[in-house]
């Protein structure tokens, strides 16, 4: 360390301070390095069944004829259910809905295989608990895909005794089929899809806070901001120094997952992994460059760290993932569109599902760009400003910037 | 008991005597309830624009294009020549899907034959795929079930037998709780648990952590409070202070933001008390670890993202590894959004919650054991300190 130490003052010597800095501060280090990665793994362990099929259901079963008996049996051998419970009644069967033990209850009528036959077209309920939205859903997908298959059987042998013919018949009963592609997630596993997109949602938290952090402990007074850059020697070199370190250990970390969620998960990545390494960059000297202006705005770096945690941590909800932008209000979206992880989050669907042609991903990309030139600008301003100030205070009244390097 | 008194009235008055900690609990419970709700506000998806491929251009396929603009979840925005130029709407999300209807679609369906259409649907998204398969499946079914009926009577049968083999058999699929499936009433009960939670447990990471963490000394001879004092009257202190922001997260602003409660106001503050004793005892233990008030922000910030998918609440319970599910037991929210949400929304007894009921005791009981042990062991080295200096 000691050739380092011999330095000129200069980018390389406030680069290599950093770094001495975040060997000495091991809980720094552990924030912006293990941190991120280890919520990573716990997301990947509570996601790792990938889908969440055989829901647990009840079945109330009132009639039990042949009939209902099969309807069960396909409920039970969908991918989406299965029959856990027999409910004696309903009441049982709501408290076992309530206790949270099933996401729902079929319940099949009595008389409900002669009423079929009689052509008195009875009805099954399924009651699903849509409280918790994407299960309930998944149940009822389930549900809805045993019972018309029930029922298209019912019909075929209906027409077939009529005498129709059964190819007929089949081309009958389903007169407008849809064939629905599912364009970009054929398999329609969303597991993946949020895993990919938490790990950016997390590291924006911490890239924010972190560097809030790491500049607010060089800028809190004038004293240490103007030691800062006699080091760096100037303001720019010095920021430089001081952001890359961070910058080099964010780019690892988003790496690392990558590698893990593109190599070893096997993970869709139809795109180019070119525009995604530009992408992660430009997201992460956003969230630098955001962090660094809160820090040099507020000054105090608990205010600064505050803040940062204060507008990060709820942004999830903001980016889209789980209720698209698309349906949101109007301060919603624009909320939403001042972070740099709806855009990083937007490129990355792009590269990662959707496979978009050269022409069509640069959007956000640009928008990207965008946010990291126009916040190196402000936080340019900012430090100008900041030496402005400094220097006509040290012209005006040396004894207020005695007082305060003193403190 | 004079102790625990003094103890409980000096942490109270830290709480807004504190700047730090009062823009947490204070400004930061109200910011949040406002804040945090915004993009779940419109419930749900409506009118997502889609394009139509018409190949056919006749009546019936027109009446489809019509039927499927009408419903609330698609709206066709774009006709288009063919499927080519739709990809690319697709792929710069002017539009989120494709309906193709073949050439000879209505000359198929007048003639009994199966006349298949084609629906590409954007599932990068999974409420948008959910909607514009929705949206459209529903409306090709009902024109389905008409064709069926016509064509059934067509062949002699009686109108009320053809409907009857057109249907034999209905489902009927009634949503419980949340019946429009709305994403603020689902994700909303649960993301205020988590809030206060996380919001309780900085405030009072940053109580143990600033300077005069230790109230309650007398003034005369200086004496400290004994740790479980110390323990107890902070967590009274955090209740007491719980018993107005609680009742704002769990009844008034779901009564504001119009989200359905089947449950008694009572059960909910019953489970409360548990809830908020495990998370002060938490927090107190997670201050005594990070003993500093900038690591315990940083550290909780990040932490609460997590915490929200551990609580079987977007993904089920059933299919979390059993390991990491025992271990996520440990943090209070895994249990309490459930229980919270299962009094509230579905309207449950206190005996239907009984199991998280007990485990929020137990980790109130567990943690503030900690806290006290804690306490001791500081204490301890505290006077120990004393005493090397004194000789």
């Amino acid at each position: 360390m000691l050739a380092r130490r011999q330095l000129r003052p200069g980018f390389w010597l406030v680069f290599w301070r950093e770094i001495d800095w975040l060997r000495r501060r091991p809980f720094l280090f552990a924030f912006v390095g293990v941190v991120p990665l280890a919520l990573m793994a716990l997301l990947t362990g509570i996601f790792s069944a990938g889908l969440a099929t055989r829901l647990p259901i009840a079945v109330l079963d009132l009639d039990s004829s042949d009939l209902s008996r099969s309807i069960i049996r396909m409920v039970d051998a969908t991918p989406d259910t299965a029959v856990a419970f027999r409910a004696g009644e309903l009441a049982e069967g709501r408290g076992m809905i309530l206790s949270g033990k099933v996401h729902g209850l079929l319940m099949l009528p009595l008389n409900l295989e002669r009423d079929v036959f009689a052509g008195r077209r009875p009805e099954v309920v399924f009651f699903y608990n849509t409280q918790t939205l994407t299960t309930g859903n998944l149940t009822l997908r389930g549900v809805n895909a045993a019972v018309p298959t029930a029922a298209a059987g019912i019909r075929l042998s209906l027409r077939t005794a009529q005498g129709q013919p059964i190819e007929e018949a089949r081309a009958a009963i389903s007169p407008i089929p849809v064939q629905i592609h599912a364009l970009f997630n054929p398999t329609l596993n969303y597991v993946h899809f949020l895993l990919a997109a938490l790990l950016p949602s997390l590291l924006q938290i911490v890239i924010v806070a972190a560097s809030a952090y790491a500049v607010g402990m060089d800028v809190e007074t004038r004293y240490r901001l103007r030691i800062l850059r006699r080091l760096g020697g100037g303001l720019w070199p010095a920021m430089a120094g001081k952001l890359l370190p961070y910058t080099v250990i964010f780019m690892l970390v988003l790496g690392v997952s990558d590698a893990v969620l593109f190599g070893i998960l096997e993970l869709p990545l139809q795109g180019r992994s070119w525009l995604l390494v530009i992408a992660g960059f430009l997201f992460i000297l956003s969230c630098q460059l955001l962090g660094t202006l809160l820090a040099l705005l507020l000054r105090s770096t608990t205010s600064a760290v505050s803040i940062a945690t204060l507008l990060t941590s709820p942004a999830f909800g903001f980016m889209g993932i789980g209720f698209p932008r698309l349906g949101m209000n109007a301060f919603s979206l624009g909320f939403g569109a001042l972070l740099p992880g709806t855009w990083y989050l937007t490129a990355r669907i792009d590269q990662t599902v959707r496979g978009n042609p050269l022409d069509l991903s640069w959007r956000p990309i640009l928008i990207l760009l965008a946010f990291a030139v126009g916040l190196a600008g402000l936080v340019a301003l900012r430090l100008e400003w900041m030496r402005a100030n400094a220097a006509r205070d040290a012209g005006g009244a040396p004894k207020a910037v005695l007082s305060e390097a003193g403190s | 008991m004079s102790e625990l008194l003094a103890v409980f009235l000096g942490e109270f008055r830290r709480i807004f005597a504190l700047r730090p900690v009062f823009s947490v609990l204070v400004v930061g419970s109200v910011f949040y309830a406002v804040f945090y709700p915004q993009p779940y506000l419109n419930e749900a998806l409506r009118n997502v624009p889609i394009a139509i491929v018409d190949g056919d251009g006749t009546v019936t396929s027109r009446e489809l294009a019509r039927r499927v603009d009408a419903t609330a979840d698609v709206a066709v925005t774009m006709v288009l020549p063919d499927i080519v130029n739709a990809e690319r709407e697709v792929l710069s999300r002017t539009i989120f899907g494709i309906l193709v209807i073949p050439k000879n679609f209505e000359r198929d369906l007048l003639h009994g034959r199966a006349s298949p259409i084609a629906l590409y649907a954007d599932a990068s998204y999974f409420l948008v795929y959910q909607s514009v398969s929705g949206g459209v499946v529903a409306v090709a079914r009902t024109l389905a079930a008409e064709a069926e009926t016509a064509r059934l009577i067509g062949m002699g049968v009686d109108p009320v037998l053809a409907g009857t083999a057109s249907d034999p058999l209905r489902l009927t699929a009634v949503p419980l709780f949340n019946p429009q499936g709305g994403y603020a009433t689902y994700v909303l009960p649960g993301a205020f648990v988590l809030l206060l939670q996380q919001i309780l447990l900085m405030g009072v990471g940053l109580l143990g952590t600033l300077p005069g963490a230790d109230p309650g000394i007398t003034a005369t001879d200086g004496s400290r409070p004994g740790p479980l004092a110390t323990v107890g009257g902070k967590m009274l202190a955090y209740l007491l202070f719980e018993a107005f922001i609680l009742p704002l997260y769990l009844i008034a602003l779901p009564y504001f933001y119009g989200l359905p409660r089947l449950g008694g106001v009572v059960p909910i503050l019953i489970l409360a008390v548990p809830f908020v004793l495990s998370v002060s005892g938490l927090g107190l233990v997670v201050a005594a670890i990070f003993r500093s008030p900038l690591r315990v922000q940083l550290v909780l910030a990040t932490i609460g993202l997590p915490f929200f998918f551990l609580a079987g609440f977007a993904w089920p319970t059933e299919v979390i590894p059993d390991a990491i599910h025992v271990v996520s037991l440990m943090v209070p929210s895994t249990s309490a959004i459930g229980g919270f949400t299962r009094l509230a929304q579905l309207g449950a007894t206190l005996a239907d919650v009984r199991s998280e009921l007990l485990m929020l005791w137990g980790l109130a009981i567990f943690y503030g054991g900690v806290a006290c042990i804690l306490q001791f062991r500081e204490r301890r080295r505290y006077a120990r300190n004393a005493q090397t200096v004194a000789a």
